[in-house]
Parts: structure tokens; sequence; C-alpha cells
């Protein structure tokens, strides 16, 4: 979702939290110490056969040497699946951006106790340098050791096909690699000492978990542009000319659409049946105008011709302070019954409300809309508290079942109707989604959105 | 509380599955270590092929024959009575180097020549010739005693050298080949004329007995020349000899030495250069026989022996050093000198010059390919300040068909024309005053050892350095006292002194050592000087 406007605004002054992140993965955490455990083993043992000194004894140590460099192959042939796999290897790709300044760091900025240049998140766990180095040491020192090392327990000269004149070359290479992996080890080490805490960043090569600094809005964007990549509710946006430029994965599931590509570029209208057309252009114009819209009842026109309906919201979307398109959420609710049906007529200030909970329950995250539904004015009331404080006594039973059923089912929940008590103990009504929130395959929580739907008559 | 409790008590699962994971690998190499350790310490039996345990014995009985039962006056009668029988045997041992000493070789330079005892340069007792007489009674013939000897007269064959049984047949040490016609002593042992009728009457298939009398007897006494055939092979233990070993194996020379109509597998490179015919391990042990296959892949470069004789002379001391040149010493009263060291071995004889002995000595090692090239009567030396190599084996790290093998190398320094450039091949034993052992001239025994051979004299002469590669095959250790990887991978190994090959733990890049470590100390020096100005800063703000 490149260039995902979503037109929050924190009102707390922005500051600096401590957010502990799970920024190191299992196999991450295996590989790197069984790695660490494989290459010390391998200096060992490789010193003791170029004749450094004896501990083992020579046979002894050649035996250990091989079935190390073995077990290090496969670990390395695991490690470069996984990284392929689960796109880690992003985390190394060089960038050019701040490797001065890091080195700038290094050289001069640590002493006067400035700040680092770059910041640790789960999405870039390496400062610049780090990438380079690590990059280099993972296509070129390991490669590097791991081919001569093969050649060095293979070569038998001359009966080979590829004559390189015995071992010299390769001994020479495989030794001078063994004393550049110890000055790199060294390094390494003394570098852990330069972050800003090295327990912590040791201890989360073991569990995983780091505390890491988060500004508050960078982390909100996140938790916004995953959460809307990964909703139940559809989102979209349209330019100023109403025209579609990006759709998630939901709105296109909810249009019976196969390919993106098919919606992008077109104009709004094609989503809409004739009847339904003049609704949706004067809901555009009203937003291009500056108006936010909550809750709107339509029909959609879907792409395989059939019709759904749902609820919308649009807010306009702003560059520089000038509307330059609209976006919103759309809520399916076709297969809510018809007496039902003829409520969301009614339904009004439905901006979609974001919120994020964790696997015990507690709220990781809110969005404004959120806070205006729950009469909140504050995130910090609202995060790290448990989600029973936002039903009445009667409705937590229903929301213990929801919250059960995402995360230990991994079901997800739409057109739920749920009842809210909002700070100042008034209630209201919504409609909400809920969808599990995955890391690595594994559940750690749940989001979704919620449709202000209090102003309904239900009776009607 | 819950809450907390249980995400804690989730805390500590997650940490015991991590660390069971973590740990399964270690447990997987633990195990293959083990099991690796554990073939190596079973001492299976040894795989061998190729080799017949089963001996069948003749069922012949000898004393039947009346031809056997003649008065036998003289050897050669036996002979002849042998062959009356053995009908064209003597064809095959007359085609044998036992009896022709030498054979067709090809030399280094192309050159297709006779060679063998009778014209190949030693740096022992120098070289047969006029000595004949006296190295001959190691032939399996009777009577050559000059260069004229008839090597068709198929009379002269000794059969009973080989094939007794009894122990009673011996040659007597001086007597070109014949034993003593009547009681004699020589030395401290007394001979006597065999009793041919029961000598002959109780013949056999050869055994160490046989071979041993001369082959361990080369050079002029136990375990002279090879070092690793001696006396000590008649009742050796396995760490003497793991094949011959009396309790063990218990095998004979012939049970390698495979024969067939009279020729024998095994050639030695001291008198025989062409590489065919010759002996290996490999006959019997062949394939990937050790558990540890970084050992079987070592015998692509090395052979057997290289570690499993891992010395030799392991009983009775060998000669390693023989100097012509220190001979001719007298008292001052004008007497010859022979001086012993403490353990009886003679150091200086005055007809002979200096001796050094060794036992358990570390062999040297060189590459061989299986061509050999000798010293033969006349060939020039090219360079009178360098060693002459009297046995040249060759091959290299660079040669597809070369390993490393274990030799002896004999040292000397022996007399050779300073005029010719050739070795001299003097005139040494007699009982005349021409006889260097006896006048102590060395020009007069040249000049008559020379004219002997045939070759040139020029009067002129001086002493040159001299070595003989002599590769060991026998006095096989046991497995448990094969050499260890640490004696040729360090830097003062065995193999120290072979080279044009790169060999770990002995060799190294000092260029890219040092850098290597500098690389160290410098990312040491790096770390200790960030963090010292790391320290420093922090105190200034605080």
């Amino acid at each position: 979702m490149e260039g995902l406007h979503i037109t929050d605004k924190i009102q707390t002054p922005r500051e600096i939290i401590m957010r502990k992140t799970y920024i190191y993965k299992g196999f991450e955490r295996f590989w790197h110490w069984s790695q660490a455990v494989l290459i010390i083993f391998l200096i060992i043992t490789g010193f003791e056969v170029h004749g450094s000194y004896i501990i083992f004894g020579y046979e002894t140590a050649v035996l250990y040497h091989d079935i190390a460099a073995w077990s290090l192959i496969i670990l390395v042939v695991f490690a470069i699946f996984w990284h392929f796999v689960t796109g880690e290897y992003k985390q190394y790709l060089p960038s050019t951006k701040l490797v001065k300044a890091q080195f700038k760091y290094y050289i001069s900025g640590i002493f006067s106790g400035a700040p680092h240049p770059t910041k640790k998140s789960s999405y870039t766990k390496f400062n610049p340098l780090q990438r380079l180095t690590y990059l280099g040491f993972k296509v070129f020192i390991i490669p590097i050791q791991i081919i001569s090392g093969l050649l060095y327990m293979y070569y038998m000269y001359p009966e080979n096909p590829i004559h390189i004149g015995g071992l010299d070359i390769t001994a020479v290479l495989h030794t001078f690699g063994a004393f550049v992996l110890i000055a790199f080890l060294i390094a390494h080490l003394y570098l852990l000492t330069t972050s800003e805490h090295p327990k912590a960043a040791f201890n989360a090569m073991i569990h995983g978990w780091e505390e890491l600094e988060k500004d508050p809005e960078e982390e909100h964007k996140e938790h916004m542009q995953s959460a809307v990549d990964k909703a139940v509710a559809g989102y979209y946006r349209v330019d100023i000319n109403g025209i579609l430029i990006d759709v998630n994965e939901a709105w296109l599931n909810l249009y019976k659409c196969s390919d993106k590509n098919k919606i992008l570029g077109k104009h709004s209208s094609v989503t809409r049946n004739e009847k339904n057309q003049k609704q949706l252009s004067e809901v555009i114009d009203r937003v291009l105008n500056g108006e936010s819209l909550r809750g709107i009842y339509t029909e959609r026109r879907c792409f395989d011709g059939t019709s759904g309906k749902h609820i919308l919201s649009m807010n306009p979307t702003y560059e520089r302070g000038k509307i330059i398109g609209a976006e919103g959420f759309i809520i399916d609710i076709s297969d809510v019954s018809s007496v039902q049906e003829q409520m969301y007529h009614s339904v009004r200030n439905s901006e979609a409300g974001y919120y994020k909970i964790d696997m015990n329950g507690y709220y990781v995250d809110v969005n404004d809309a959120w806070l205006r539904l729950y009469k909140c004015d504050d995130r910090s009331n609202i995060i790290d508290k448990h989600y029973s404080i936002s039903r009445n006594e009667n409705d937590i039973k229903r929301i213990d079942e929801i919250f059960n059923l995402v995360t230990k089912q991994g079901q997800t929940i739409s057109s739920e109707i749920a009842t809210r008590r909002c700070k100042d103990g008034s209630t209201g009504k919504h409609i909400l989604s809920a969808n599990p929130v995955y890391d690595c395959e594994k559940i750690v929580g749940l989001e979704g959105f919620i449709l202000d739907i209090s102003d309904l008559d239900i009776n009607a | 509380m819950m809450q907390k409790k249980r995400w804690i008590k989730r805390k500590y699962t997650k940490f015991i599955i991590f660390l069971i994971i973590s740990s399964i690998p270690w447990f997987i190499i633990f195990l293959v270590t083990k099991t690796i350790e554990t073939q190596n310490n079973t001492h299976s039996d040894v795989k061998i092929l190729n080799y017949d345990t089963l001996k069948v014995k003749s069922p012949v009985n000898h004393t039947d024959f009346e031809i056997l039962k003649q008065k036998f006056t003289d050897p050669s009668q036996v002979t002849e009575a042998c062959l009356t029988c053995h009908n064209q045997r003597h064809k095959e041992v007359m085609g044998n180097a036992h009896w022709a000493w030498g054979r067709e070789n090809i030399r280094e330079n192309g050159d297709t020549v006779f060679s063998g005892k009778n014209n190949i340069v030693n740096n022992f007792c120098i070289a047969t010739n006029t000595n004949s007489w006296k190295c001959t009674s190691c032939h399996i013939g009777y009577g050559w005693d000059n260069k004229d000897f008839d090597l068709k007269d198929y009379k002269r064959i000794d059969c009973l050298a080989c094939h007794d049984t009894t122990g009673a047949y011996e040659k007597e040490p001086l007597g070109a080949g014949y034993p003593v016609k009547e009681k004699q002593n020589f030395a401290d042992k007394t001979y006597f004329p065999p009793d041919y009728n029961f000598v002959a009457t109780h013949v056999g298939k050869p055994d160490i007995d046989n071979c041993g009398k001369c082959h361990f007897f080369g050079g002029g006494g136990n375990n002279v020349k090879h070092g690793d055939l001696s006396s000590d092979l008649y009742h050796a233990d396995k760490y003497m000899d793991v094949h011959m070993d009396e309790s063990g194996n218990d095998m004979t020379c012939t049970d390698c030495h495979e024969t067939k109509n009279h020729v024998m597998k095994g050639k030695l490179v001291s008198v025989s250069d062409m590489s065919h015919d010759r002996l290996s391990c490999e006959k019997c042990h062949e394939g990937d026989i050790h558990s540890n296959n970084v050992l079987n892949r070592h015998s692509q470069k090395i052979a057997c022996q290289t570690c499993h004789i891992p010395e030799y002379a392991k009983g009775i001391p060998t000669k390693l050093e023989w100097n012509w040149g220190d001979a001719g010493k007298l008292d001052k009263s004008g007497h010859k000198i022979t001086e012993k060291d403490s353990m009886g071995n003679v150091i200086y004889a005055t007809p002979k010059g200096t001796f050094k002995w060794g036992t358990h000595v570390i062999p040297e090692y060189i590459w061989f390919n299986g061509k050999a090239d000798q010293y033969v009567y006349g060939d020039k030396i090219e360079d009178t300040t360098k060693v002459l190599q009297m046995i040249k084996l060759a091959g290299s790290y660079d040669d597809p068909n070369a390993k490393i093998i274990p030799v002896k190398i004999h040292r000397g320094t022996q007399i050779f024309d300073t005029e010719n450039m050739t070795l001299i091949i003097p005139h040494i034993y007699g009982h005349d005053s021409t006889a260097y052992s006896e006048g102590l001239n060395w020009d007069i025994a040249s000049k008559k050892g020379m004219e002997y051979a045939g070759l040139p004299y020029s009067g002129k002469y001086s002493f040159i350095k001299t070595e003989a590669a002599w590769p060991l095959n026998h006095m096989v250790s046991p497995a448990e006292n094969a050499l260890q990887c640490i004696d040729c991978h360090s830097k003062d190994g065995r193999l120290a002194n072979l080279d044009g090959f790169y060999m770990p733990g002995r060799d190294n890049n000092n260029f890219f050592d040092t850098l290597g470590i500098l690389f160290i100390i410098a990312s040491f020096l790096g770390v200790l000087v960030h963090s010292i100005i790391r320290i420093k800063k922090k105190k200034n703000i605080i």
C-alpha cells in the first residue's frame, strides 16, 4: 500500500516511547547462535590443523573440523532458504543512505554522546554499516570459506579434472579467511557495546524481543498500514477526478475482482449500478469539498455483475493542505437480514474506527475515529488497557467469544453489531470487523474496524 | 496477575523448547562423532585379498627315491639328482635374478643394459668384482669365484640353499657358494660338511630360514644393509613385524613374495630399476581399508609403508654410514685398529674406515614412482661437490604415479677417480698385499680392481660422499604403532624435507599469516583505542 494517506493526526505531543518488539525470529536466533558456535569451533580446530597449537590432537581436530564444516554448510543452506522465503534478505540489501552518518557516528559522534543516526526496528534491524558488513560476511567470507574448505577436503592432486596444482592457494585462502573471521568476531563483539543498551541487544538475540525506541506516529502508521492490508474492511482511494488509485485485498474480494490492475485507473462509477450512480457522485463531491462522511449505506456492483451491500466511510485526502482525493473503508452487510438492512439507511457518523488488540487482550493501538467514537480524548488512556473496559458487563461475554474465535481459531468476524461503553459511561452501537494479526504464521493478536450505527432506530 | 503468570510460564516453555531444538543438531553431531570413534576403535579383522592361508603340504616322500640314496661327494651331484625328476626346472632357475644376479634394465637415459650385482656399485663393500669369491657365498650356485663363472652350467645350481628344510645345510662364508668340505671354523662359528642324503631327502618350499640366511645378512652382517631385514624376523613378535608375528599371523617370506616357476614377486630397487613385478601391500590390502576416509584418501599420495613402518632396525642395529676415507689408520705400534661402541658394534676398523650404526631408526622420506636408476660401472660423476646418489629413485609431487615412501639412506664416503670422474672399484679383500684390507694402499688396490673390472684408472683419486636410498618394506608395525597425523603434519615433522607441495600443519604462507595476525592486532588496537576514547570522553561528560 504505497503512498497510503491516512489522515489521522496524533493529538498527543510527539515523544519517544519504548516498545517491546519481536525483532529476531526463532530460526534467526537458532541460526545465529549455531553459526557462532560452529565458526568459533571451526576456528579452534582449524588453527590446530594449521599447526598453531595442539588441543584435540591432529586427527581428532580434522575430524571435528570436517563435521563442524558440514554442519555449517547445512545450516547455511537452511539460512539461505529462510532468508529468501521470509524476505528477510532485504534486511541485508545495502543502502547508501546514512552510511556516512553511521560511519561518522562511530568515529566521532559516539564520543560526544551523539544519538545513533539510525533507529532499530523490526523492519530495519541493522544500521547501514551493519548491512554492508553482514552482506560482505554472507556473500563473501562464508562462501569463500565453504568453497575453499570443500576444495581443501576433496581436492586430490592430481586426480582431478581441474588442475589447481595442489592445496597451496586453497589453504592460504582458507587460512586467511579464518583470520578475517576472527577480526570480524572481535569487531562484532565490540560494536555490541556501542549500542545503547548492549545487554538488551544481546538478550534480544536470545529470546527475540527487544525494547526499541518507537516514534508513536510511525508505529501507528505501521499498524494502520498493515491493518488496511489485512483488514476484512475494504479500503479504497480515489483521486480528485474520482479515478480509483488504490484498493486493498478485502476490497477486491468484496467486489469479486481477481486482479488489482483491472480496477486501478478506472473511474469509481464502474462500482455502482445506474440507480446508485447519482448517490456516488454526490458523496464524492461532498468529500472533495472537505466533508468527511460516515456510515453511508449503498449497493455495489461487483465485477461478475452481481450486487452486494455495504456501508462506507469516505474522507478527503490531503497533500500540502490541498484536497487531492478521497479514501475510505467499506464493510460488507450483504448477509445481514432485510429488517436490519433498513437501519443502515440511517447510519451516520460511521467514519471507520480502527483498533488492534494483543494476545492477552490489551489494546495495542486505536485510531482517532475510534477515540472519538469512544469519547476518549487521549490514546494513552486506552493503550495497554484490557478490551473489557470497552463493554458493559452483559456484553463482555460476547466480546470474549469474538476474541477467542479470532485469536484461537483464526476466524474472521464481519458485520457484528456491538454495544460499546464509552469513556463517559454512555453507550453507542457499532458494527465491527475483526481479523487475526499474524506474525510468522502465529496469531499474535487481532485488529479490525468499527463503523458507528448508534443513531439508527433499531425499531424502525 | 493470572495473565502475567501465564505469560511468564509461556515464556519459559518457549525458552525450553528453544533450548531443545538448538541442542538437537549438536546431539546428532555428538552421535556421529561417537560412532566414528567407536568404528575406529574396534579392531575388526583386517580385510585381506588374494591371500590363501591354506598351506598344502606335499605328500611326496623324498626318502623313498633311490637316486637320493647314492653317496654324494659334491653338491652338484645333488642338483643333478633333483633335475632327474624336476625336469627342466633348472631353466626357470637360470632365468631368475637369484641365479643371474642381474637383469635387463632400462636406464634413466633410455639405454637398455644388463645390470645387477656384477656391475652396480654400492657404498658398502663397493662392488663384487674381485671380491666375488666372498660375495657369492650368497649366490644360489657353486663356485662363482671369478668373472669367468659359467652361468649356463646348470650343474652349478644350488637347489638346497632354498629348498633345505632341515637347517643342516649351510654355505661357507668365503667358499664361493660351496658348503665346507670338512669341519671349519669361521669367526665364532663352526661349519660342518652337510649330510647330503639327509638334506636332499628333506626338501620343501623355502621359508624364512632359507631366505633369511642371505637376505638378513646383506652387507656382510646381520641387518647391515637393508635395515628392515634382520634375524629379528626369525622369531618376531607383532611389534617387530605384524605379518611375521610368531604368535599371530605367522607368515613367511613367500606368502607375500609369491613364487611361480621360480619367479618371485618383488624386486629391490638397489639392483632393479624397472617398475614391474614389484610387490605392494595393495596385493592383499586393497580398497578403502581405513575406517577414517581421510586416511584412505591419503593412500593416493602416500605408500602404506610410510605410516606403517614408523621405524626400522627395531632389534639388530643397521649400518647408516660407512666412511672409507678414514680407513688405513694404524695405532702407535703400527697395528690395525678395531674400535667398538658400548653395544659391541664396530665403529672403526683400519681396513674399512668409520661406521655409524643405528637401531629404532626413523626413516627418511622421498617421492617414488617405481622407477629407479643405479650407479653402474663407468658412470660419470657430474658434480663432485654434490653428494653422489648411488640409487636414484624417481618421482616428485607432480608425478601422478609417485607416492611418498620411507627409505633408509645409507651414507658413504668412497674413492673415485678425479681424472676419469668415475667411482673406483678397488680390490678390497684378498689374502694378497694388493688387497686394500691387507696392504692398505688405495693406489695399488684401485689399479688392480679397475683393471679386473676393465675400467680406466688415472692414478689420481679422492673421496666423494655418496648416498643410497633403500626403500623400507619390512618390519611393518601393528596399526596402533602406525604414524599419527601430527608426525608429519607439524612444522618439524617427518616430511619437513619434502617440498613442492602444501601440507596442512607443516606449511604456511608467511605473508598471509602475518597479514592475518596484523589484521587481528589491528582490530584489537582499534577496539582498544576506540573504547579508551569512549571511556575518557564519558568521564568528561560526567
